[in-house]
C-alpha cells in the first residue's frame, strides 16, 4: 500500500533468530567487525578477501540468517557496483611487462592483471556491504550505539564526546518511528485533499519534487517543535550536557565472547601476516597436486 | 514550611521584543507536602508557565519560586530541584529520549550520577509501580497511549521526587489511558505520600484533588476545594471552563427556581435529589428516527497493515457498519482499536483486504476506482492540525486542495473564501497569516477549511476537540453541528461520551478490530455494563438518573433532558 513505506521503518533491519550470534555482547562484534574491515581493507589479493567473505557467510548462518536474505543486502548497490566494474575494465588496464593483454584501444587496455584486481576490488566491495548489513542483522542499533559509547568510551579522555554522539545517535533512532508516523499522517492528509502522493509512481523528478516539498516543510517544523519539548522533558529529568553519568546498560563478557575476540582477531591477523598463494600460484598447485 | 512556595511570581516571554507576552503576572501559591493540588485553567491562561516554573525549567522574570526552600534562582541547587520536582509532560511520544523502556527510564537516575547498582534498583522499582515490568524491554512506539504515559511516569519517579507535576498529562489519551494514568496518579499520592500538582482543563480529573486552583490571564482567579470551587459555576464559565455534568444539572435546576444542593458526582446527584418516590419515566423523549438511506456502507471489512510481511498485522476482522444521509454518527473506541483505519477507507486511503466498502455509489475495493472523485466527496480531517497545514499562508493551505481540482483561479478564490467563512475566520483578515504561527484551535479551523474548499458530502473528523478546552471543543462543536444543519453528512471519531450524547444520532462502538455494539446514544446508554466492558462510561448525567430511576428507565442525554426529568416528575422537588 501506497503510505505503508513510512510506517514500521525498521532501522538496519534487524533479524531476532536468538542464535548464539544475537547473544554476543555488542562490543565483541563491534570490534571483530571492525577488524575484519581493517583487514578486508589492507588485503589486496583475492584468497584472503574470499575467506573473509566466507566467514561472512558462516557467522550469517550460524545466526540463521537466511541466505538469499544476506544476499539481498546486495541489490540497492548493484547498479553502481556494476557501472564501477565496467568503467574499472574500461579505464584501469595498464600493461606492465609480464601481462597478458586481452583488448587494446586507445588508453582502454584490458589485460589479466587488471581483470584480477578489479575482480578482487569489487569482491572486497561486496564483502563490506554483507557485513554491514550482516552486523545489523545481529545487533540491534541499541546494542550499537552501546558498543560504540564502550569501545570508544576511552576517546572521552582526549575531549572527544562520545556520551554526547551516543545519546544524540539513540535520540535519532529513537525518533525515527515517530517522524515516520507523521510523514505518514501528512501523506494522507495531502492525499486527502487530492494531493498526487500515493496514487502512482512518478519517474519525472520535477514531478516528484513538487509532491515531495509539500511533505518536508511541515515534516521538519513537527521536527523541531518534538526537539524542543524533548529538551524540555530531558532537562526537567536532570540532563546536564557532558555531566558524568553512570550507564544503567552494561554488558558483561562471558567466556564465549572472549573465544569469539581472540579467534576473530586471530583471523584477520592471519589474512594480514600469512603469505597467502596468489591465484595463479593456486592454480599450478592444483594442477600439480 | 511549604514544600513549594511561589512568591509574586510575574513570567514574561521574550520581554527583548517589542511585543512581550506576558504569560504570569502575580502569582503566590504554596504547597504543602503531601497535598494533591489541581490547576486549572482555559488555553493560555499561564499554568504550563507556572508548572514550568515549579522545577527550574524556567526562572521567574521577577518574584521568586522555592522548593524545599530552595531559590529555583539559584542555579547550583538545580540537580536537587529537578530531582525533587518530577515533570510528566503532555505528549507522551516526545519525551522518551530512549529506544527501549528500561533504559528510558533509567535516564534522570543515570543523570543524578547515582552508582550504577541504585539505578538498576529504582528502574526495577519504578516499572513495578506504574506496572510496566513487563514491558521493560519494548520500544516506546510499540506502547499504547496510557502505557506511554506511565513510562513517562515511570521515568519520573526513578529520581524519586517529592512532588509530581503533571502538565496535562492525560490531554491527548483514550479513556482508558486517562484512567490508568489517573489510578496510578492517586495510588502515588495516597499510597507513596508524593506531592501532586495536576495541571488540566478536564473538571473531572479536578476532583481528585485536595485543592483546585483556578487560573485566568496569568493570575489565580480563585482557589478551594473541589466543591467551593465547582459551586461557582457563574465564575467558572466567565473564564470559559465548566464544571462537571452533575453539577451543570443542579444550576441548571436552580435556574428554574429548583433548590437543590451541590452535586459533584452521579452518587451526589442522586442524593441531592433525596430519596424521594419517583417513577421511571418511560416515555420516549425523542421522536424515533427516520429511516434514511446510506451513503457509506462497509460489510465484513478486513485490513491488514504490511500484508505479506513478517511484521503482519491485522488491524480490522470483521466490520460492517453504514453511515446514512444527513445523520451526524459517532465512532468511539480505545486507541488501537481500528476506528482510524475504518474511517481511512472511507475516502479510498487505505482498500479493503476483505469485505465490501461502498461510499457515495463507488465501489471502494475495485481496482479501477476513481480516487480522487471518491476523496473530494468525502472529507478527511486528521486529527493533528500541525501534519495537515503544508503551505505558507493560510489562504494558500485552504487553496490546496481546489487548485488540485484544476479550478479556474477566481473559482479556487471564491471557495477558499466561502470554506474560511464558514469555519470562522474572516477571508481578508486570516488569507495572508502564516498558517504555523496559528494557534491550536485556529490550526485545526484551518485544516477544516481545507477539506470543506472541495465542497465534500460527507465530512469525516478524526478526534477534532482531542487536547481543547472546553471553550474551544465547544466552537468547535458548534461548527460542526452548523455544516451539519446545511445538509453535510457528518462521522466523528470521539472519545469523549458527553460530547456525542449531545451531537450523534448513532454511535458505532468499535473495539479490537470489530463493531462492538451500534445503535443511538440512548440504546447504548441504556446498557452501561456491556460499555463498561469495553472499558467505556456513560456520561455522568445519565449514570445519576440510572441510579436514580433504575437500569430500566430511558437514558437522559444532557443537562435539558436531566431537567426536563425532574420537572415532568409529577413528585416535584
Amino acid at each position: 500500500m501506497a503510505f505503508e513505506l513510512a510506517r514500521n521503518i525498521t532501522t538496519g533491519q534487524y533479524i531476532p533468530t536468538g542464535s548464539w550470534v544475537h547473544r554476543l555482547d555488542p562490543r565483541i562484534k563491534l570490534v571483530v567487525v571492525i577488524a575484519l574491515f581493517v583487514a578486508l581493507s589492507l588485503s589486496f589479493t583475492a584468497v584472503p578477501t574470499v575467506l573473509a567473505l566466507g566467514l561472512i557467510f558462516a557467522v550469517a548462518a550460524a545466526g540463521r540468517i537466511p541466505f538469499g536474505y544476506v544476499l539481498s543486502g546486495l541489490k540497492p548497490a548493484l547498479p553502481v557496483l556494476v557501472l564501477l566494474v565496467i568503467l574499472q575494465i574500461l579505464f584501469r588496464g595498464q600493461s606492465t611487462p609480464g601481462t597478458v593483454v586481452y583488448f587494446r584501444w586507445w588508453i582502454v587496455n584490458i589485460n589479466d592483471a587488471a581483470l584480477m584486481a578489479i575482480a578482487v576490488g569489487t569482491l572486497r566491495i561486496v564483502a563490506f556491504i554483507f557485513l554491514t548489513s550482516l552486523m545489523t542483522m545481529v545487533m540491534t542499533t541499541t546494542e550499537l550505539t552501546h558498543a560504540i559509547e564502550s569501545v570508544f568510551g576511552p576517546l572521552q579522555r582526549l575531549g572527544v564526546p562520545v556520551r554526547e554522539l551516543a545519546l544524540t545517535a539513540t535520540i535519532a533512532l529513537r525518533f525515527v518511528p515517530t517522524l515516520a508516523e507523521e510523514l505518514e499522517r501528512v501523506m494522507k492528509a495531502q492525499a486527502s485533499r487530492l494531493g498526487e502522493i500515493g496514487l502512482r509512481a512518478d519517474w519525472r523528478p520535477d514531478r516528484a519534487a513538487r509532491t515531495r516539498l509539500p511533505l518536508i516543510v511541515p515534516l521538519f517544523l513537527t521536527a523541531l517543535r518534538r526537539g524542543e519539548e524533548l529538551v524540555l522533558a530531558m532537562e526537567a529529568r536532570g540532563y546536564v550536557g557532558g555531566a558524568r553519568r553512570n550507564r544503567f546498560r552494561q554488558y558483561h563478557a562471558r567466556p564465549l565472547d572472549w573465544a569469539v575476540l581472540v579467534l576473530g582477531l586471530a583471523f584477520c591477523v592471519a589474512l594480514l601476516v600469512v603469505p597467502w598463494p596468489t591465484v595463479p600460484e593456486l592454480w599450478a598447485r592444483l594442477a600439480g597436486g | 514550611m511549604s514544600l513549594l512556595q511561589v512568591h509574586d511570581v510575574h513570567h514574561t516571554y521574550a520581554p527583548e521584543r517589542a511585543e512581550p507576552v506576558q504569560a504570569l503576572r502575580g502569582v503566590s501559591l504554596s504547597i504543602r507536602a503531601g497535598e494533591y493540588v489541581a490547576v486549572l485553567g482555559h488555553n493560555g491562561c499561564g499554568k504550563s508557565t507556572l508548572a514550568r516554573l515549579l522545577n527550574g525549567l524556567l526562572v521567574p522574570t521577577q518574584g521568586t519560586v522555592r522548593v524545599k526552600g530552595w531559590e529555583t534562582r539559584d542555579r547550583a541547587r538545580l540537580r536537587e530541584i529537578r530531582a525533587t520536582v518530577g515533570m510528566v509532560f503532555q505528549h507522551p511520544d516526545n519525551q522518551f529520549v530512549a529506544t527501549i523502556v528500561e533504559e528510558d527510564v533509567a535516564f534522570g537516575p543515570e543523570n543524578l550520577g547515582l552508582p550504577r547498582a541504585e539505578i538498576v534498583d529504582r528502574v526495577a522499582w519504578s516499572l513495578d509501580q506504574v506496572e510496566l515490568t513487563q514491558y521493560r524491554g519494548r520500544a516506546p512506539h510499540q506502547l499504547s497511549g496510557g502505557q506511554k504515559q506511565r513510562a513517562c511516569i515511570a521515568g519520573v519517579l526513578a529520581m524519586r521526587p517529592e512532588v509530581l507535576v503533571l502538565d496535562e498529562a492525560t490531554a491527548m489519551l483514550d479513556p482508558l489511558g486517562r484512567v490508568e494514568v489517573l489510578k496510578l496518579v492517586r495510588q502515588l499520592n495516597r499510597g507513596e505520600g508524593v506531592t501532586v500538582v495536576a495541571i488540566t482543563h478536564h473538571m473531572e480529573e479536578a476532583l481528585e484533588a485536595d485543592r483546585v486552583v483556578v487560573m485566568s490571564e496569568g493570575r489565580i482567579a480563585f482557589e478551594g476545594t473541589p466543591r467551593e470551587v465547582f459551586a461557582r459555576v457563574a465564575d467558572l464559565r466567565a473564564l470559559r471552563l465548566d464544571v462537571p455534568g452533575p453539577m451543570q444539572v443542579v444550576q441548571a435546576l436552580r435556574d428554574d427556581g429548583i433548590a437543590v444542593p451541590d452535586a459533584l458526582t452521579a452518587e451526589e446527584l442522586v442524593g441531592s435529589m433525596g430519596a424521594r418516590e419517583r417513577e421511571a419515566n418511560a416515555a420516549s423523549l425523542s421522536a424515533p428516527a427516520l429511516p434514511r438511506s446510506a451513503v457509506i456502507s462497509v460489510s465484513h471489512l478486513a485490513h491488514y497493515y504490511l500484508r505479506g510481511s513478517p511484521l503482519e498485522v491485522q488491524a480490522l476482522f470483521d466490520v460492517s457498519l453504514e453511515v446514512r444521509q444527513g445523520e451526524i454518527l459517532g465512532i468511539v473506541g480505545q486507541t488501537g482499536s481500528g476506528k482510524s483505519t475504518i474511517v481511512q477507507h472511507f475516502n479510498a486511503l487505505l482498500r479493503p483486504h476483505r469485505g465490501s466498502a461502498i461510499a457515495l455509489g463507488h465501489d471502494l475495493g475495485a481496482a479501477d476506482l476513481d480516487v480522487l472523485e471518491v476523496r473530494r466527496k468525502i472529507g478527511l480531517v486528521f486529527q493533528s492540525p500541525e501534519a495537515q497545514l503544508f503551505e505558507q499562508y493560510v489562504g494558500d493551505d485552504v487553496a490546496y486542495g481546489p487548485r488540485n481540482l484544476k479550478l479556474p483561479k477566481e473559482q479556487v478564490r471564491e471557495r477558499v473564501r466561502v470554506a474560511m467563512e464558514s469555519v470562522g475566520l474572516p477571508f481578508e483578515q486570516f488569507k495572508d497569516r502564516i498558517t504555523f504561527a496559528l494557534s491550536g484551535g485556529q490550526m485545526r479551523r484551518v485544516a477544516l477549511a481545507g477539506v470543506l474548499a472541495l465542497e465534500p458530502e460527507v465530512l469525516v473528523l478524526d478526534e477534532p476537540t482531542a487536547g481543547l478546552d472546553p471553550a474551544g471543543r465547544e466552537q468547535i462543536w458548534g461548527l460542526i453541528r452548523g455544516l451539519h444543519a446545511r445538509g453535510l453528512t457528518v462521522v466523528v471519531i470521539s472519545h469523549n461520551m458527553e460530547e456525542l450524547a449531545a451531537a450523534a444520532d448513532r454511535l458505532v462502538i468499535v473495539a479490537g478490530g470489530r463493531v462492538a455494539l451500534t445503535g443511538t446514544p440512548r440504546e447504548l446508554f441504556a446498557q452501561p455494563q456491556a460499555l463498561e466492558a469495553l472499558r467505556l462510561r456513560v456520561p455522568e448525567i445519565t449514570r445519576a438518573f440510572q441510579l436514580l430511576d433504575g437500569l430500566g428507565s430511558q437514558p437522559v442525554l444532557g443537562v435539558a433532558e436531566a431537567v426536563a426529568r425532574v420537572k415532568g416528575d409529577g413528585h416535584g422537588l
